[in-house]
């Protein structure tokens, strides 16, 4: 059976207009979009002019129309941008219609992409960083912060140079600093609103992509995360309210704003589940691992997994003509899909419908029949033992002991007691279980619980009936 | 407790008569970085980050300098410079060699890119060569998945590895000379 047409309610790419992706161009055309090319008139306006747009509306109008279109956060959690702006404090305004001063706020821009599977975020930074520039400026003025910093993973070295060259451009051109957003244009607000905007590199931790963490190593600290609430729009940076938001969430704020909510609703579905929030628009996905033609495709919320696989203008098919045997959801944190869940539908609803975590960064890494499930769990163990920050025991603890578990289990020297163990060890660690502070625990508990019950039987064939003896390698030596 | 060295309360930091944090350095930062940030501390990072980026280490000495410069305590500069895997605090090799074991790597032919950096150099991962120019880590992912197997190099990316191309790419490194 054919499948249906590729992202059906739009004529062309959104975010990757200007990024060359499959089924509509060849990537092998990209290159770094300049200041002048991105303000060329296209398909969804001319570049900043949806700035201009917005800054000609009052920033609550702004706001109201994000939360309208229902856009949700690309991070990973899915949380509606609109509805998160408005957890800000906030302001009178007088008589004479003028709003009081915000004093200092902040926006902390998540570019520290650092979830195993996931390389969505970089293309936006590596070819096309004005959108995203754009979208910070819309968002601070929306929101009335005046500093905003782009908090880049380290090993990022290259996006990093790309950013720093985009602002240098944006701020020459009266984007940014100055008199203010547009050259000092003035704004519904009253007067001209100055916003600021400055890369701030991360040092190789994962941990700092979550959301708090994120804060901390901003403020000069070890990347803890923190006990919420307060949440970051009360009690964010340096103590003062402050907003998080992915690059990608921010990269679609220009076009929402161009086009009207209307627009961006037409996209994508509703949740079939009552009272949920639906998924509009497109989402950048990046497959990853045994297809054909990995890489980043931008697609409307909803097209199944087997499509994004199988679809020749997609990934066109497994490698080596090979069997799927499963794929990891979104980001290693989701869990992993098994191999009689190709159909599922890659939205926010995901998760409710296939025992998975959820979305995640829909970046999902597809493995064929070769594969050793049991491999790609201790891979995943290791990673989460790895970057656990250690503050929470059942994290800590948890990370490293299902990790030596796995190892072992892989290494032929596993018992079946050691099956249950583990799963028991997963099940009491994460934030969802109240154990731990934030969500790392949580998808450490996902991945492997998900694996081990999908491919029980690999996990069986390995171990040892639990009355024969041993090689212990937990401790000093172990792996 | 073994893992606590028997000096390690009354060691010496090692100093030297020129300071790491050179009066460029500090101008640079005293009048672009710093005043980004409501708060001092909040620099530290982009400090840690400018003396690891020059020397490819961040010595004792470099600390307790940044310490003086931002008006914090030596101690709050080594939590932090110790929590990331970036900042070096001890002397690594002139060129590092970070090869990616996430999940898309290793399961698209990492285990043989290792394989082939450590045979070309003779040394484990996270052993340096005895002439100093390689340090060999893995890391996690570089996002870089969908061109798996990754590797950084210094600051260069190379995708779609392959073995045989382990040993050019590591002659090309060594001809640039140092870069940290
Ligand atoms: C352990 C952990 C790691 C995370 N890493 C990232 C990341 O690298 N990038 C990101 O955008 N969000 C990450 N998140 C999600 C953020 O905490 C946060 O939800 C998100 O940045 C909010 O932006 P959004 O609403 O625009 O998605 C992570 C969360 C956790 C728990
Ligand atoms: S859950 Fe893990 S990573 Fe998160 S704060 Fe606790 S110890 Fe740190
Ligand atoms: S898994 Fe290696 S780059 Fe992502």
């Amino acid at each position: 059976m054919p499948f249906p047409p590729i992202n059906p309610n739009l004529s062309g790419p959104v975010l990757t207009q200007r990024i060359p992706c499959w089924p509509y161009a060849d990537p092998k055309g990209r290159h770094i979009v300049s200041y002048e090319e991105y303000t060329r008139p296209g398909p969804h306006g001319a570049g900043y002019e949806s700035l201009r747009k917005a800054i000609g509306m009052k920033p609550d109008a702004v706001t109201e129309e994000v939360k309208k279109s229902v856009l949700r956060g690309r991070g990973g959690a899915g949380f509606p941008t609109g509805l998160k702006w408005t957890f800000l404090p906030k302001l009178k305004t007088s008589e004479a219609g003028q709003e009081d001063d915000p004093g200092q706020r902040y926006l902390a821009i998540n570019a520290d992409e650092s979830e195993p599977g996931t390389f969505k975020d970089r293309l936006l930074m590596d070819f096309d960083p004005h959108l995203m520039l754009e979208g910070i400026a819309i968002c601070c003025y929306a929101c009335r912060i005046k500093t905003a910093y782009i908090f880049i993973r380290g090993e990022y070295h290259h996006q990093a140079k790309v950013l720093e060259n985009a602002l240098r451009e944006a701020y020459a051109n009266g984007i940014f600093g100055g008199n203010g957003l547009l050259n000092g244009a003035n704004t519904a607000r009253g007067g001209a609103f100055k916003v600021d905007c400055y890369v701030h590199r991360g040092a190789g931790a994962y941990i700092c992509g979550e959301e708090t963490g994120l804060l901390e190593a901003l403020e000069g600290k070890r990347g803890w995360p923190r006990i919420k609430p307060p949440f970051p729009a009360i009690k964010g940076l340096f103590g003062k309210p402050t907003i998080i938001n992915n690059v990608e969430t921010l990269a679609h704020l220009p076009s929402i704003i161009h086009h009207g909510a209307e627009w961006f609703m037409k996209q994508g579905k509703v949740s079939t589940f009552p009272n949920t929030p639906p998924s509009h628009g497109t989402k950048l996905m990046g497959v990853s691992g045994h297809v054909n033609r990995p890489g980043v495709f931008e697609l409307e919320l909803g097209i199944t997994l087997r499509q994004l696989i199988e679809d020749p203008g997609l990934c066109a098919g497994m490698r080596n003509g090979k069997k799927f045997k499963g794929a990891i959801a979104g980001g290693i944190s989701m869990g992993i899909l098994g191999p009689d869940q190709m159909d599922a539908e890659m939205d926010f609803d995901i998760g409710r419908k296939n025992n998975v975590l959820g979305l995640g960064t829909a970046c999902p890494t597809v493995f064929d029949e070769d594969t050793d499930m049991v491999a790609v769990a201790r891979n995943i163990a290791r990673f989460f033992k790895h970057e656990s920050c250690g503050q929470c025991t059942p994290c800590r603890e948890g990370s490293g002991w299902l990790y030596q578990l796995l190892t072992r289990i892989e290494g032929g020297d596993g018992r079946t007691k050691d099956l249950d163990l583990a799963l028991e060890i997963a099940t009491s660690m994460g934030s969802m279980p109240g154990t731990t502070i934030c969500g790392l625990a949580d998808g450490n508990n996902w991945a492997v619980r998900t694996i081990m019950n999908k491919y029980r039987s690999e996990f069986e064939k390995r171990v040892k009936p639990t009355s024969v003896a041993v090689k212990m390698t937990v401790g000093a030596g172990a792996r | 407790m073994p893992w606590i060295s028997k000096n390690s309360a009354g060691n010496a930091v090692e100093k030297r008569a020129e300071p790491y944090l050179t009066p460029q350095m500090r101008s640079h930062l005293s009048q672009h970085i710093v005043p980004r940030y409501e708060q001092k501390m909040g620099a530290l990072l982009p400090c840690l980050h400018e003396i690891q980026h020059a020397y490819g280490w961040i010595p004792g000495q470099a600390m307790l300098e940044i310490a003086e410069f931002l008006a914090i305590k030596p101690a709050e500069v080594i939590d932090t410079a110790s929590f990331y895997e970036e900042y070096w605090l001890k002397r690594k090799g002139k060129h590092l060699v970070s090869v990616c074991r996430s999940i898309a790597c290793e399961f698209c032919g990492q285990p043989g890119i290792t394989q082939a950096v450590k045979d070309a150099l003779g040394i484990d991962v996270g052993e340096t060569t005895d002439d100093n120019e390689f340090t060999l880590i893995e890391l996690e992912c570089l996002g870089s998945c969908g061109s798996a197997p990754a590797i950084l190099i210094d600051e260069t990316l190379h995708e779609n590895v392959k073995p045989e191309q382990i040993a050019g790419l590591l002659d090309a490194a060594r001809k640039a000379g140092a870069h940290h």
